[in-house]
C-alpha cells in the first residue's frame, strides 16, 4: 500500500466531494459517475472504491457492495472514512457489534468526528453497551458543550448505569441553562425526568420537594399528582396522601388503581370499612362504575347480596352485554357463586310472573331484562360448565331476540368451552353474517375457524378486512397481526403440516425483530422532543419484549415441533404426508 | 373497568385491540411514535382480568398553522365490552390532557361515513360536529367526515385549566382570520 496513491489532486479531490454529496442527496447515479471518472486514473483510491460500494449497497446490489468497501479498506487502512462505510455497511445487515468495531477504528483515526461519535453512541443505547455509551456521550459532550443533547445524553448514560449522582448534577446544570416561567412543554418533560431519576436514586423527600417546587411548571397535571400521592405514601404522610387520590379520583373515577390507594392511605383493614368508604364515594360520583364495583371483590355472605342486587339489576334493565365477564372473577369462590345464581334466579321466576325484575319494584320493567337474564344464565351455567343448561337458556334468548349478535357469540363461546369448534365457529358465522361491517365479530369467527382447523376458510373470513391486491395472510402478516398468526401456527400444528406452522411461528419471531429495531430512530427523536420519562420506559420495556404472550406462544409451538422433528426426523414417506395433507 | 394513561408497555395490547376490532390498522413503529410523542394523550381501558379492553390513540396536529389541535388517530372498545361507556370516558380523559399539556382548542377526527353509532357517538355524546366531507377518505374508497369538538367550551364546563390560559381563551387571533 502506497500512501501517496491515497492523495488525490484537487481536480479528484473535488469530484470526491461530490461524490459524497450525491450520496447525502440520494443522487446514487451521479456518485456513481463521479467514482468512475476518479478511479479511471486513480484505480486503486481506497475511500473513493469504499464510497463507490456503500452507492452501490444503497442500489440494492449488495455483493458488490462489499467488495469495493473491503477492497477500499485493504487499500487505506488508515481512512475514516473507509472504516466509517464499512460500519455504515454493516449497520444496514444489522450487524451492529461489527458496525461498532468499524466506528471505533474510524475514530483511531479522527477522533473527534462528530457523525462517527453519533452513529457510534446510537449503536451502543440499541445494542446497550451503556459503558461505552457513556465513553462517547462524554466525548461528545467535551466536544459540543453548548448543544441541548450532548447535555441529555451524557446524563442518561449515566442514570442508566444507576450513576443516579451523576446524572442528578448534570441534568441540575442543564435545568438552570434552560430554566423557563412560562408554559414549555419540554421543560415540563425535563423536570418530570429530573424527578424519575431522584426517585430511582430513592431519595423521596428530595423528590416531593422537587414536585413542589416546580409544580406550576409542570403541566402534565395527572403524572404530577399520581407521583405526588406516591412519594407521600413513601415518606408516610397518608393523609396528605388521601388528599391527593381523593383529587386524582374526582378528576378520573374510573380509574381503579386511584381508589386502591385511596384506601391504603385511609389504612382500612376491615371489610366494614371498606365498604363504608365506597358508600361514601359511590354517592360523590354517581356515574361512575369503578366504586360500585370494586367493593363486589370484598363484601362476602349478605352484605355481598346486599351489593350484588341492585348492581345486577342495574345492569339487567340498562342491558348491558358484558355483565357475566365484568363479574366472572368472583366465581373463584363457591358461596359467592351461589349469591349470584340464587339472585338470577329470583329475576327469572320474577320476569317470568309477573313481568319484573324484582317483586316490590315496579320501576323495572324493561321488557328486554328477560333477555339479559337469559344471556347472563347461559354464561354462568357454561362456567361452571354444564353445557346442555347453558344451551337450553342461550337458545331461549335466541328466540327472544333472534336479531341480537351478542347472543351468537355467547352461543359459540359456550360450544367452544364444550371442545365442539365446529359448532362453535357455525355460531360466530351466524354472527359474521348478521352485522357484516364488524371487525370484531369477523376476528371472532376467524378464531373459531383456526380452532377448528380450516385454515383456508379462516383466511377467508379475514379477507373481508385485508387490503385488497394481497392474500389475507400477507397483509396480516404485514400489519402484525399476531393473535391470527400464533392461532394459524398450532392449526397447522394440529393439521401435522408443520412446515407451515413453523412459517407462521418465525413470521411472529420476526415482529419482535422488527420491533426491536423500532428503536432505533427515538433514540435521537425523544432527546429533541424531551419525552425522556417514555423513552427509558421504552428500552426497559424493550428489555423485556419477548415476555409478550404472543412471543411466548409462537415460540412453544416452534420448540414443540422441532422437538418432535428431532426425535422424529421427515423420512420421504412422511414428507410426502406432510406436503399432501391439505386443509379439511 | 380501569380507565388510564396508556403507557409503552401498553401499546402492544393497543395494536392487538385494534387489529381485532377495526379496518384500520398500524405497524407498531406508529403506536410507539404516539406514545413517545404525546405521552400524556392516550388512554386505555381494562377489564376485571387486567385485558386492554377498549384504546383512544391520540396525538397533537404539528404541521398546521392553525390554533393547537388535538387529532384522534383511533379510538376502539372491544364488542364485548361495549355499552359501558367507554368511548366517552376515554375520550374525555384525552380531551383534557390534551388542553392541560398542549393547549389544544379544539380536537379533530375522521370516521366513515356509514359508521352510525360512531357518528351518534361524536355528535351526540361528546359534541364534535362535522367540519367537511373527504371524499374516498378511507382505503376501500369510502368517504370520512372531518369532525371537531370545541375543547374551550369542554376546559370551561370541566373546570379544566389550560396550559396557557391567556392564549387559550383569548379568540382574537381566530377574530383576526375570519376579517
Amino acid at each position: 500500500m502506497d500512501p501517496k496513491k491515497q492523495l488525490l489532486p484537487p481536480k479528484e479531490n473535488s469530484l470526491f466531494k461530490r461524490i459524497l454529496k450525491s450520496y447525502e442527496q440520494k443522487q446514487y447515479r451521479n456518485g456513481l459517475k463521479f467514482a468512475k471518472q476518479i478511479l479511471a486514473s486513480f484505480p486503486e483510491h481506497g475511500e473513493t472504491l469504499a464510497m463507490k460500494g456503500l452507492i452501490l449497497n444503497c442500489l440494492g446490489r449488495k455483493e458488490e457492495a462489499y467488495n469495493f468497501v473491503r477492497q477500499g479498506l485493504r487499500n487505506n487502512l488508515r481512512s475514516h472514512v473507509c472504516w466509517h462505510v464499512f460500519g455504515l455497511l454493516q449497520r444496514s445487515d444489522k450487524k451492529y457489534d461489527e458496525a461498532i468495531k468499524c466506528y471505533r477504528n474510524a475514530l483511531k483515526w479522527d477522533k473527534d468526528n462528530l457523525q462517527i461519535l453519533r452513529d457510534l453512541s446510537l449503536l451502543q443505547i440499541q445494542m446497550r453497551d451503556l459503558d461505552g455509551y457513556k465513553e462517547t456521550r462524554y466525548r461528545l459532550f467535551e466536544l459540543r458543550p453548548t448543544q441541548r443533547a450532548s447535555w441529555i445524553g451524557y446524563a442518561m448514560s449515566f442514570h442508566l448505569l444507576q450513576d443516579y449522582d451523576t446524572a442528578l448534577k448534570i441534568l441540575e446544570e442543564f435545568r438552570k441553562t434552560v430554566q423557563k416561567t412560562n408554559y414549555d412543554y419540554e421543560y415540563s418533560e425535563l423536570l418530570l425526568y429530573q424527578n424519575l431519576v431522584i426517585r430511582e436514586s430513592k431519595h423521596m423527600e428530595e423528590a416531593l420537594k422537587h414536585l413542589n417546587t416546580y409544580e406550576s411548571n409542570i403541566c402534565d397535571k395527572v403524572t404530577l399528582q399520581e407521583l405526588r400521592g406516591e412519594l407521600l405514601m413513601a415518606l408516610g404522610r397518608t393523609e396528605d396522601a388521601s388528599e391527593v387520590y381523593r383529587g386524582l379520583i374526582k378528576r378520573n373515577p374510573e380509574n381503579r388503581d386511584y381508589y386502591i390507594k385511596l384506601e391504603g392511605s385511609l389504612g382500612l383493614t376491615t371489610v366494614d370499612e371498606r365498604l363504608k368508604l365506597y358508600e361514601e364515594l359511590k354517592e360523590k360520583f354517581p356515574r361512575a362504575q369503578v366504586p360500585k364495583r370494586l367493593p363486589l371483590n370484598y363484601a362476602r355472605g349478605e352484605a355481598l347480596e346486599s351489593l350484588l342486587d341492585p348492581y345486577l339489576r342495574a345492569a339487567l334493565q340498562k342491558g348491558v352485554p358484558p355483565l357475566f365477564t365484568d363479574i366472572q372473577v368472583l366465581y373463584t369462590e363457591p358461596d359467592r357463586v351461589q349469591s349470584i345464581e340464587s339472585l338470577m334466579d329470583k329475576y327469572l321466576t320474577n320476569l317470568e310472573e309477573t313481568g319484573h325484575l324484582c317483586d316490590t319494584d315496579n320501576e323495572y320493567k324493561e321488557p328486554a331484562s328477560i333477555l339479559f337474564v337469559l344471556m347472563f344464565m347461559a354464561q354462568h351455567h357454561s362456567f361452571l360448565g354444564k353445557t346442555e343448561t347453558a344451551l337450553s337458556l342461550i337458545e331461549r334468548a335466541l328466540e327472544h331476540t333472534p336479531t341480537l349478535i351478542e347472543l351468537y357469540i355467547i352461543k359459540g363461546k359456550i360450544l367452544k368451552h364444550a371442545g365442539d369448534y365446529v359448532g362453535a365457529y357455525e355460531a360466530l358465522q351466524e354472527a359474521q353474517a348478521l352485522d357484516t361491517a364488524d371487525r370484531y365479530v369477523n376476528s371472532k369467527a376467524a378464531s373459531y375457524l383456526l380452532k377448528a382447523n380450516l385454515v383456508r376458510q379462516a383466511e377467508e373470513m379475514c379477507s373481508k378486512f385485508t387490503r385488497e391486491g394481497v392474500s389475507a395472510m400477507e397483509n396480516l402478516n404485514e400489519m402484525q397481526c399476531m393473535w391470527f398468526q400464533t392461532e394459524c401456527a398450532k392449526a397447522y400444528y394440529r393439521l401435522g403440516q408443520y412446515g407451515e406452522s413453523l412459517r407462521k411461528c418465525h413470521e411472529v419471531d420476526r415482529h419482535f425483530t422488527e420491533i426491536i429495531e423500532d428503536q432505533f430512530d427515538f433514540h435521537t427523536y425523544c432527546m429533541r422532543k424531551m419525552t425522556l420519562r417514555s423513552y427509558v420506559e421504552l428500552l426497559r420495556l424493550e428489555d423485556i419484549l419477548r415476555s409478550n404472550r404472543f412471543y411466548w406462544d409462537a415460540a412453544q409451538t416452534a420448540i414443540t415441533i422441532y422437538l418432535r422433528l428431532y426425535d422424529h426426523p421427515l423420512t420421504s414417506n412422511t414428507k410426502e404426508n406432510d406436503i399432501n395433507t391439505g386443509e379439511c | 373497568m380501569n380507565i388510564r394513561c396508556a403507557k409503552p408497555e401498553d401499546l402492544m395490547h393497543m395494536q392487538h385491540c385494534n387489529l381485532l376490532c377495526l379496518p384500520e390498522n398500524y405497524q407498531m413503529k406508529y403506536y410507539l411514535y404516539h406514545g413517545l410523542s404525546w405521552p400524556q394523550l392516550s388512554y386505555v381501558a381494562e377489564d376485571e382480568l387486567g385485558q386492554i379492553v377498549g384504546y383512544v390513540l391520540a396525538k397533537m396536529e404539528e404541521e398546521s398553522e392553525e390554533d393547537p389541535h388535538g387529532h384522534i388517530t383511533s379510538l376502539a372498545v372491544r364488542r364485548s365490552h361495549r355499552r359501558l361507556g367507554l368511548a366517552q370516558k376515554l375520550m374525555d380523559q384525552t380531551a383534557r390532557a390534551m388542553v392541560e399539556c398542549f393547549n389544544a382548542k379544539y380536537v379533530s377526527l375522521h370516521v366513515r361515513k356509514s359508521n352510525r353509532a360512531a357518528l351518534n357517538l361524536y355528535t351526540n355524546t361528546l359534541k364534535f360536529t362535522i367540519s367537511e366531507i373527504e371524499p374516498k377518505y378511507y382505503a376501500d374508497g369510502e368517504d370520512a367526515f372531518a369532525m371537531k369538538r370545541d375543547l374551550c367550551s369542554f376546559a370551561l364546563q370541566n373546570d379544566v385549566i389550560p396550559a396557557e390560559p391567556i392564549t387559550f381563551f383569548d379568540n382574537r387571533k381566530n377574530d383576526e382570520k375570519d376579517k
